[in-house]
């Protein structure tokens, strides 16, 4: 049998960069990946299924049917789910991962974010804790991810909350009528704000065209690829060196143990023929990138009598403090227009709010949006006090949908190890294998954080000259969604995380987890370029010690 | 299913005025189609509780729910939204409230290609999209 010098499950943001930088290492790779090589066309543009309003279903996978989860609410009420549903907590499933539908902002997280214990203490209840590496030992990285992939943005303006030594290699996206209303009242706040950080082609780079400032960015593919996914840098990088074999609908079953319990390859099934068939493949490495509930969901599932509870699972941490970020979102009618439909959208934030502030741990960021579409504005963004149907909805949405200003931002989710991944026995996805069950709550200090910004939402609203403003407040739920972190903590400590710095699992040595997993915590950011930066870090040394 | 009951019901949730009210706009297409993919389980359901709708309508003014003057449908209307119905009705009146208004504004607001929102009606009473564009 072929023996792989890797397996990795999982071409998203962090699955494509290690098959890349391991694949130019001359290592031989195989990258397994449960959907498709979806093309733009593939992904579409419908406005009621797609990875941001997905009313009847989506549009980067998985399958809706044969692909359950078991949702526990807060209640201890358990029911079956399907993919599109919000209580699934989906990640898109498809070459490229999230990053194929995402939004593309491309935040570092605040050097406090990697320390949270130690400057906030730990809350009763909460398994806050600080990680075992600091800002700056991550800071290369994230210079790596911004440069190699291709980030646009304004450096000097978040420098001083953020440190770092290069600007962007691209400018930030162009200011909308918005930006101009929302960066003259901060500086009458008192506030700082900066471009948002983006992904996104603002000129053309590394062989891809510019952005075309269409107006469907966050979950939708890029007509022109000017957004950055790994199925469109990293992944083609690794399969042009020849040893890196991609296999789409390949779908993980368990990490292969000997008879000793060492990992010796992983067990998959594949159906790109028509027929589904059960794979076995050998590697001397194995690096699970599936995200953080299916990453959590493989290791619990990959049993065997030396590991009775899955792998990694000896001290029961697998699968607990599943962390994604309470998104409070504020809306404010201005009396000008300040639509002017160029996307992607988003242009404005200020980032003094992800921390210091009186009685709250943490907080977050906190910007404008990308464009919606009117349904989507229809469903989210009216105010409460409208009628849902009749004239007067007909007219607030002719009069007013180029009008409301929108603001929303992650707030760093204070972990809870009860919100969490478990494996329910008793559903099985079409393969037979028992699905994830998501249970818990994120915990009470991050609805405290999310009020906290709602309020400052609407303060800034207020100050932008808006004569109505109204918003939406999370309530004390389970996050985890496309920002899903958090369930294979980094730590020296095996009782109180999964693996060590680099993602390898202890007590093993050639098992990693590389992705989202393995954020301690999960600032008040957007994650993606954290779990980019680590799976650089992860991968120049997995590449070293292979 | 009784389409002009369907019809009377989507122009009173989303009416003509300078723009094209849902009928207009090709919602009722939305709707049919939906019932018979995305919304099939519950299709037999929605379409009986239309005909429970003109059954009120003949209950309080003897005449279908087509027929009554704008606002007998409106204060109709409110009535099913909050459930205070007189007959027996084959699905919760507010649960057929809320997907009717729903889809009828899926069917108005969301892409053409779905059935509804012919020529971007409301993609350009909106502003989301440029009419020098389309």
């Amino acid at each position: 049998m072929k023996k792989y010098d890797a397996i990795i499950i999982g071409t998203g943001a962090a699955g494509g960069i290690v098959a890349c930088l391991l694949a130019e290492a001359g290592k031989h790779v195989l990258l397994l990946e449960r959907g498709l090589a979806l093309s733009f066309a593939d992904v579409g543009r419908d406005h009621l299924r797609n990875q941001r309003l997905a009313i009847y279903g989506h549009n980067a996978g998985p399958e809706l049917a044969g692909n359950p989860r078991v949702f526990v609410d807060p209640q201890g009420r358990s029911r079956l789910v399907k993919p599109h549903e919000l209580d699934y907590h989906n990640n898109a499933a498809c070459v490229g991962g999230g990053t194929r539908v995402y939004g593309a902002q491309a935040w570092r997280f605040h050097p406090d974010d990697f320390r949270m214990a130690s400057k906030y203490g730990v809350p009763d209840g909460s398994s806050l804790a600080d990680w075992p590496i600091t800002y700056e030992t991550l800071e290369p990285f994230y210079e790596r991810a911004e440069w190699e992939l291709g980030a646009a943005g304004d450096g000097d303006g978040i420098r001083s909350e953020i440190p770092r030594r290069r600007n962007y290699p691209l400018p930030p996206v162009p200011p909308s009528p918005q930006t101009v209303a929302l960066e003259n009242s901060a500086r009458q706040l008192g506030w700082r704000t900066s471009p948002v950080p983006l992904l996104i082609n603002t000129e053309a780079y590394r062989g891809r065209s510019a952005c075309i400032a269409c107006k469907y960015c966050v979950g939708f593919a890029c007509p022109t690829d000017a957004k950055t996914g790994t199925q469109n840098t990293v992944i083609p990088r690794a399969l042009a060196t020849g040893n890196c074999e991609l296999k789409t609908s390949a779908v993980a079953e368990a990490i292969e143990t000997d008879d000793r319990g060492n990992v010796i390859g992983v067990s998959y099934f594949v159906n790109s023929s028509g027929t589904p068939q059960q794979v076995t493949a050998r590697s001397r490495l194995v690096i699970i990138s599936a995200g953080a509930i299916e990453s959590a969901r493989l290791l619990l599932n990959s049993r065997s009598p030396f590991h009775p509870t899955g792998l990694g699972n000896e001290y029961d941490q697998v699968g607990r403090n599943l962390q994604g970020h309470l998104y409070p979102r504020a809306y404010g009618l201005s009396s000008t227009k300040v639509f002017n439909g160029i996307g992607p959208g988003v242009t404005i934030a200020t980032i003094q709010f992800n921390h210091d502030n009186p009685g709250i741990i943490g907080g977050g960021m906190l910007a404008d949006d990308f464009i919606k579409p009117p349904i989507d504005f229809w469903y989210d963004s009216l105010p409460p006090d409208l009628p849902r149907w009749g004239a007067e909805n007909k007219r607030f949405m002719r009069d007013n949908y180029t009008r409301v200003m929108h603001l929303r931002g992650p707030v760093q989710d204070i972990p809870n190890p009860d919100g969490r991944v478990t494996v329910d026995e008793t559903v099985r996805d079409k393969w037979g294998v028992p699905v994830a069950r998501l249970s818990g709550t994120t915990h009470p200090a991050t609805v405290d954080a999310a009020e906290f910004m709602r309020e400052r939402g609407e303060q800034w609203l207020r100050a932008s000259g808006c004569e109505k403003v109204w918003s939406t407040q999370p309530g004390l739920i389970l996050s985890g969604r496309q920002h899903q972190a958090g369930t294979c903590r980094m730590g020296s400590d095996a009782k109180d995380s999964v693996t060590d710095e680099w993602g390898r699992i202890h007590n093993h040595d050639n098992l990693f987890v590389v992705d989202g997993s393995l954020h301690v915590t999960n600032g008040g950011f957007n994650p993606v370029l954290t779990i980019m930066a680590l799976a650089f870090r992860s991968a120049e040394y997995i590449a070293r010690v292979i | 299913m009784n389409t002009e009951t369907l019809r009377a019901l989507v122009d009173c949730l989303i009416p003509p005025d300078d723009f094209p009210g849902a009928y207009d706009a090709g919602v009722c297409n939305y709707v049919e189609r939906l019932l018979q993919t995305d919304l099939a389980d519950e299709a037999e359901l929605f379409v009986a509780s239309i005909d429970a709708t003109d059954a009120e309508a003949v209950a309080r003014y003897n005449v279908p729910f087509a027929v009554l003057t704008h606002d007998q449908q409106i204060s109709l209307l409110e009535a099913i939204e909050s459930g205070a119905v007189e007959s027996s009705w084959p699905m919760a009146p507010s649960r057929f409230f809320t997907i009717l208004v729903n889809t009828t504004a899926e069917g108005y607001y969301s892409d053409p290609q779905q059935g509804g929102n012919l020529g971007c009606v409301s993609w350009i009473m909106t502003g989301f999209e440029d009419p020098a564009d389309s």
